[in-house]
């Protein structure tokens, strides 16, 4: 007997749609992608979608709105299984950078003044699961073409998906790159997770964190690291925050001890 | 009253919706909506070096992040005083071209022209247009590829940088781009074909102004240091504001924009009727055929204009590779020392002129100012929807309201990360001007202005309604006549919500009451002409959009007679009411 | 075992009539003096003055990451796209030491076809090489090499002597027989032996080895360890930099298209977190102290234990590479109570202030 299709749903919440368009740059694989899954909803591809019960629901995008806080709570009711793609959605992205609320409210105000927002109320962008249970998480800022067709054919074989544990660095040894670090440039590579091929060290350009803090980076060795090739403090720990999200709150409570 | 919406449009790129709000036979409101949060880019770039703004800024948007990387480079190297030879031009002009190409096929095969041909998606429209499809799909793929090529990856590449790139490609791969690029030709003249023949409906048609960058040289292109505005106007980059005059309104986290207190419309369509004459080579043959006075004021035109582009673009490409593999060898990266500076850059994203404008001081930006093609169209979008909405509705086609409010958002191509789901229409409660009132009144306090002419019949209700309020002690009402060379009144209204009282034909029983937006009366010319006189001159736009009708609808207008019975009634309802 | 003598001006010649039969692999300069073995379509591009390459001869043998099986509902189809007729020239003596160590771990049990047969279709020509001030080859005694390749090239100051180690070795110099000389002068000689003992004497580092599997026991739980393990960054290089660390994951990854699975491989490195992870997320090595300890045991303790000799061949991979400072001379050097200036120990000061 032909098993059934997974139902699959590809939801955008606040971010740059990146990771939703990489999976539209599948180019070569878009047919087969749409044939072997049910496709209930992708807002970017098509516009008959179905808000119905999901097999598989992939998120992007932070949760910077209470429209997204309902949104995703809906999908959480929906779906079997909830996977976090992209850096917005595993740690709130870029914009989740604002973690402290007093600090967030004061930009927020730069940026609009008072004015009330009559559509939907602006919450602090935040990662997926500061709100629901995440099953899987796929890193990258956007998710890499390779990862996604790996992750997703894994998915529709109901096998779970491979994880991305390593840093940068391994990518980029691959790769027979020159250590930057090694070099004296400022780059994050240690502490950031691979997946993406080490493409900026292949560019001669240091690693600027983008796939989002590793699993196990020893942030205070490459601090003083830094610190020792002559970084400006505020630099390396702002360059350390810009695609960490909410977690650069860790990473600041591990420098300050 | 009821309401249209499309809340989450799909083929778009992003969340944002569009909305009308219907009062019988009146559309009272519409909203392009962006549900896409704030993310306080500009803010996140405060403090960080000009290298970590040129990673973070173009993470605002996936499918034109190559031109918020150009423009955002632009701005740098313009605050920094880098220059950077022909060579290094050319490469990023290139790696432009390829995010065009990208996004003009993924635009309008995928998520345009699904809708001309009545499918859902374009892998729906494959089973029937397979060979349209597979073409889409391979010059989406070349886009990519340049992309990739040149910028490092598909999306967010990091490989262009401020003085230079990171690595040039290599010959090859320069040649083979140029080869595939020769090899589409007589595809992409047939896309064009396609794409000038559509059927496209003749609603919404109306004039606007279009503005884009003014390439130099005289050359069609997606770059360059002014705005040039069918107006006539040119605007050196770091006078952009002169142009953009943006404003934050509460229904969007992305600010809108309007030129000489009107909107205007950037992108495909802005280009090719600001620049298309400088189109030559094939791209300019097809120009000459295929352009006419319909794509001066049809928004759905543009998906016409962005398929003369991509002939354009593949026109392109050849020639910049042989200019390319020309010696001399691209140099490394120009380095910089300034700490101080500002600077704009300009480029063209594929939907239209995008900004970057950077302050920096001690070495890190402090301040930004980054203003989208998308940002800039919403008050053109609003205003189109508005003009098929209300036009629709007098033909009696509200069914079709819905459907084309998108289609006309989805010509946009809007990038909706950007400025920030898609089309509603709503139907207004009964007696839903009871509910403006109030909001305006707990807003702020609203000046009321009666209009209108006591001789003829109903056309007096707006008068009458405000010397009946002023008996009743209601503060802040004038009357037309008050007005006239009455400064005082206007000084003492800055910056609140006017709320002119007037009889307004809506084609309703007569004595109906509703609440309209000033700025909707405005772009309907048959109701317009009343107002004029009040606007011209004395409001700015912010109060514009704060402005409000309220109107009755009249029994007669026949000279000499006395206000009649149903309009009466309805001055008394809003005289009790509001007293 | 023949030596015969070429003219510098005839290497080319030489290796260009061999291309014809293979790919050639050479040291390029990739950075500023950092270099790599590449495909050579250009010879101008050969640069023998170098003393290291990135990577070790390991990735041409077993490449980062290769598909080893297609594997179906039938069976599985092999996949040896990787394995190429190469000659690969210019291996200094270390690498060809490494080589001969790989070969025991994917040979002398059981067979890694995946290796074996990149390996059998590599024809190798070492040369000899000059230390910088990482090298460490003379205390593993890996400076010189009798066996594992099938040419050597001396470089003398107008010629190379040529040691030619196995048969296919000299079916090679066959194919140009007029360049090679078999008449090797006393002079020549001389000039050799002066080279030799400059280049003893040029060494800047000494370890003794053969004292390691002691120190390693008695200092097994010595703070030594937390220290490094507090600067170790985990990025795995120096596992991906040395030429004996042969660790692999293996991936599945299915086909979209079809009901089938790639079988891939790739590098994997102890010093990683996610190496000891086990199924079900527990992990025997969490601590990067821990990680490095199993490193080092298997560097400076097991293999010598084992095999009379390093697992190290003194390459200075991770000297150069590391970021931290923490090398097998930095660790074996502590090891035997020398600290160093490194980094690792200037952060311990720092943590501890």
């Amino acid at each position: 007997m032909k098993k059934d299709k997974l139902k699959i749903g590809i939801y955008e919440l606040t971010g740059c749609a990146g990771c939703a368009l990489l999976i539209l740059d599948c180019e070569n694989e878009l047919v087969d992608i749409f044939q072997a899954a049910d496709i209930q909803s992708f807002l970017m591809a098509k516009s008959d979608n179905i808000d119905g019960e999901l097999d598989i629901a992939l998120v992007e995008g932070s949760v910077s709105t209470e429209k997204d806080i309902e949104e995703l709570m809906d999908i959480r009711k929906r779906a079997e299984i909830v996977v976090a793609i992209g850096l917005c959605s595993m740690v709130g992205g870029i914009q989740g950078r604002f973690c402290d609320e007093k600090e967030w409210k004061e930009n927020f105000k730069k940026v609009y003044g008072d004015i009330e927002m009559t559509h939907t109320k602006p919450v602090q962008s935040k990662p997926i699961d500061a709100y629901i249970k995440v099953d899987y998480y796929l890193p990258g800022c956007p998710i890499g073409k390779e990862q996604f067709l790996n992750f997703f054919t894994r998915m529709l074989r109901g096998n779970p998906p491979e994880r991305y544990p390593q840093p940068v660095c391994v990518e980029c040894k691959y790769n027979e790159n020159d250590c930057l670090l090694k070099k004296g440039i400022l780059c994050l590579g240690p502490l950031t997770s691979g997946g993406c091929g080490a493409i900026c060290i292949n560019h001669n350009l240091p690693c600027v964190g983008c796939w989002g803090p590793v699993e196990g980076g020893n942030w205070i060795s490459e601090y003083y690291l830094l610190k020792e090739k002559g970084f400006d403090d505020e630099l390396i720990k702002n360059k350390m925050a810009n695609f960490s999200g909410t977690k650069i709150a860790e990473v600041s409570e591990q420098l300050r001890k | 009253m009821k309401k249209i919406s499309v809340e989450h449009i799909a083929r778009v790129e992003g969340n944002g919706g569009i909305s009308a709000t219907i009062d019988g036979n009146v559309v009272t409101d519409v909203k392009f909506i962006i549900n896409e949060g704030a993310r306080l880019i500009e803010r996140l770039t405060v403090g960080r070096t000009p290298e970590e703004d040129v990673s973070i800024a173009p993470r605002i948007c996936a499918i034109c992040t190559l031109s918020h990387k150009f423009a955002a480079i632009r701005a740098m190297e313009n605050a920094l005083a880098v220059e950077v030879p022909r060579k290094v031009h050319l490469f990023r002009e290139l790696m432009h071209m390829g995010e065009m190409i990208e996004s003009h096929s993924l635009h309008t095969f995928f998520l345009a022209l699904p809708d001309y041909l009545g499918f859902p998606n374009a892998i729906a429209m494959g089973s029937k247009y397979e060979s349209e499809v597979k073409l889409a799909l391979q010059m989406k793929n070349f886009g990519n590829h340049i992309m990739k090529t040149t910028s490092g990856r598909y999306i967010h590449g990091e490989n262009p940088v401020i003085g230079g790139f990171g690595k040039y490609p290599s010959k090859d791969e320069l040649i083979w781009i140029k080869e595939r690029a020769v090899e589409f030709m007589p595809s992409i003249i047939k896309t064009v074909d396609l794409f000038c023949t559509i059927d496209y409906p003749d609603c919404p048609e109306d004039d606007t102004i279009y503005a884009c960058c003014n390439p130099a040289n005289d050359k069609y292109g997606f770059a360059g240091d002014e705005i040039i505005v069918s107006t006539g106007d040119k605007i050196y980059r770091d006078d952009y504001k002169n142009l953009t005059n943006e404003f934050i309104v509460s229904h969007s986290y992305a600010k809108h924009s309007r030129f000489k207190e009107k909107p205007y419309s950037v992108g495909a369509l802005a280009r090719i009727n600001n620049l298309g004459e400088r189109l030559e080579g094939e791209a300019g043959n097809m120009y000459k055929k295929y352009f006419n006075d319909r794509w001066k004021k049809n928004p759905l035109l543009n998906n016409a204009a962005q398929a003369l582009e991509l002939l354009y673009s593949f026109e392109r490409i050849p020639q910049l590779v042989d200019e390319l593999l020309q010696p001399p060898e691209a140099p490394e990266i120009i380095r910089y020392t300034a700490k101080e500076g500002k600077g704009t850059g300009l480029v063209e994203a594929p939907r239209g002129l995008l900004i970057h404008h950077y302050e920096i001081s001690n070495g890190l930006v402090s301040h930004t100012d980054i203003i989208t093609p998308t940002a800039q169209n919403a008050e053109d979008i609003e205003r189109y929807c508005y003009i098929a909405a209300q036009s629709l509705l007098d033909s009696g086609k509200e069914d079709k309201i819905r459907d084309r409010m998108e289609l006309i958002v989805r010509a946009y191509d809007p990038c909706i990360s950007c400025s920030a789901h898609l089309a509603e229409v709503k139907k207004a409660p009964e007696e839903s001007w009871k509910e403006k009132i109030d909001e305006l009144k707990q807003a702020e306090s609203p000046v009321f202005i009666g209009v209108g002419n006591t001789c003829y019949s109903d056309d007096g209700a707006g008068i009458n309604l405000a010397l009946e309020l002023k008996k009743a002690g209601v503060k802040d009402v004038w009357l037309e006549s008050e007005l006239n060379d009455n400064e005082e009144i206007w000084q003492n209204s800055v910056n609140r919500p006017l709320v002119f009282l007037d009889a307004v034909d809506v084609k309703e029983k007569p004595g109906k009451i509703c609440v309209l937006p000033l700025h909707h009366i405005l772009s309907n010319t048959s109701l317009s002409h009343k107002f004029l006189p009040f606007i011209s001159g004395q409001m700015n736009y912010k109060q514009l959009k704060n402005s409000y009708v309220l109107g009755i609808q009249p029994e007669s207008l026949s000279k000499g007679q006395k206000i009649s019975r149903p309009v009466r009634d309805a001055i008394e309802k809003v005289l009790n009411y509001m007293h | 075992m023949k030596i015969v003598k070429l003219k510098k001006e005839n290497l080319f010649p030489f290796l260009e009539s061999l291309s014809k039969e293979a790919d050639l692999w050479a040291p390029v300069q990739k950075y500023e003096n950092k270099h790599s073995f590449q495909l050579i379509k250009d010879f101008s591009q050969i640069d023998l003055k170098y003393t290291r390459t990135i990577l070790p001869p390991k990735k041409l043998f077993l490449p980062p990451t290769f598909n080893m099986f297609l594997a179906t509902e039938q069976g599985y189809e092999e996949d040896f796209s990787h394995v190429t007729k190469k000659i690969l020239f210019g291996i200094h003596p270390c690498d060809i030491h490494g080589l001969l160590i790989l070969d025991r771990f994917f040979q002398h049990v059981f067979d890694d076809p995946y290796y074996s047969k990149a390996r059998q279709n590599t024809l190798i020509l070492g040369h000899s090489c000059w230390p910088d001030e990482n090298c460490m080859c003379k205390s593993t005694n890996t400076h010189i090499i009798e066996e594992g390749y099938d040419l050597f090239f001396s470089e003398l100051e107008t010629a190379y002597l040529v040691w030619i180690g196995s048969s296919e070795g000299d079916d090679c110099i066959r194919i140009k027989p007029g360049i090679f000389d078999e008449d090797i002068t006393d002079e020549d000689i001389q000039i050799y032996i002066k080279w030799h003992n400059e280049r003893d004497k040029a060494f800047q580092v000494d370890i003794n080895f053969i004292a390691m599997p002691d120190l390693m026991e008695l200092k097994y739980e010595n703070p030594l360890w937390e220290k490094l393990g507090d600067a170790c960054l985990a990025c795995g290089s120096c596992s991906n930099v040395c030429p004996t660390c042969n660790c692999y994951n293996v991936l599945d990854k299915p086909l979209l298209n079809k009901y089938a699975s790639e079988i891939g491989r790739c590098w994997d490195a102890c010093t990683l977190e996610s190496y000891s992870e086990v199924a079900g997320g527990e992990n025997f090595r969490e601590k990067r102290a821990q990680r490095l300890k199993l490193w080092y045991t298997h560097k400076l303790q097991a293999y010598i234990s084992k095999y009379g000799k390093p697992a190290c061949v003194g390459c200075g991979r991770c000297a150069s590479t590391c970021p931290v400072d923490i090398n097998v001379q930095t660790v074996a050097k502590a090891l035997e109570g020398k600290d160093m200036d490194t980094f690792w120990n200037r952060l311990s000061k720092e943590v501890t202030k």
